[in-house]
């Protein structure tokens, strides 16, 4: 009998890590002023904000640096929400969330996101790069 | 563990809140993809967000991001090892940055959603 006791590296794991941790990151960084801005400061009519009015929020969509930058901020973050809460579930005394399915439900869930994301962006506004 | 546990200690309780702010922010982030896909609606079919409603629920969101961030890039010192000239660079430094990252990026992001707005 003969045992291999070569580890491999754990790519998938690397992976993941990687998405919570910048995902995480990312929230930490530029979410707080989107909120800020978009969610008060423009609604309650403070300042003006680019997705206050139609012809300026299509405008900037079109952009493909703003769709790319749209597409992180969106995506990234939900890889870092779906690990959260799924051990969030476990300290909880929810074991099933330890579980296969329950990471393909909370990790899936989040390529789901990504993938609706891409779509929204790509089918909302036409590229332009003016 | 003993259900409620998360209850006992101020420190368990602040844990839980933390873990917990990936709702609110998930949320948050789908309202704004929604928001992206209602510009497709054409000038007349777009609503501006300026609902009573949506301010609470972006005030309530706003409180849990403020959490995460002040939490997340607090950790940095911990997590981040860095070497310069052979030498560690203290966690306190490393925290500072990540803070100054924080502050610079609310500004250029700020400035751009307020400077294409009319």
């Amino acid at each position: 009998m003969s045992t291999d006791t070569r580890k491999r590296p754990a790519y998938a794991h690397l992976f993941w890590w990687f998405m919570f941790a910048n995902g995480g990151g990312l929230a930490a960084l530029v979410l707080p002023v989107h909120i800020l801005v978009q969610g008060l400061l423009g609604p309650l009519g403070i300042v003006p904000v680019v997705d206050q009015h139609h012809d300026t929020w299509i405008s900037v969509l079109g952009n493909p640096i703003v769709k790319l930058y749209l597409l992180v901020l969106i995506s990234l973050p939900f890889f870092h929400f779906a690990h959260r809460l799924r051990y969030l579930l476990v300290d909880f005394g929810v074991h099933a969330a330890k579980s296969v399915p329950a990471q393909v439900i909370f990790y899936g869930g989040a390529v789901v996101v990504t993938l609706v994301t891409i779509w929204v962006l790509l089918t909302t506004a036409p590229i332009s790069f003016g | 563990m003993p259900a409620g546990w998360w209850l006992r200690k101020r420190h368990y309780f602040m844990y839980v809140v933390r873990e917990f702010t990936a709702l609110p922010m998930a949320l948050w982030l789908l309202w704004l993809l929604f928001d992206i896909k209602s510009a497709g609606a054409g000038p007349a079919g777009f609503q501006p967000p300026r609902s009573t409603g949506f301010v609470i629920f972006s005030a309530v969101c706003l409180v849990f991001a403020m959490y995460h961030s002040w939490t997340f890039l607090k950790l940095a010192g911990v997590i981040i090892h860095l070497n310069v000239l052979d030498k560690p660079v203290p966690p306190r430094l490393i925290v500072f940055t990540m803070f100054a990252l924080w502050a610079l990026a609310s500004i250029v992001i700020g400035a751009v959603l307020i400077g294409f707005g009319r």
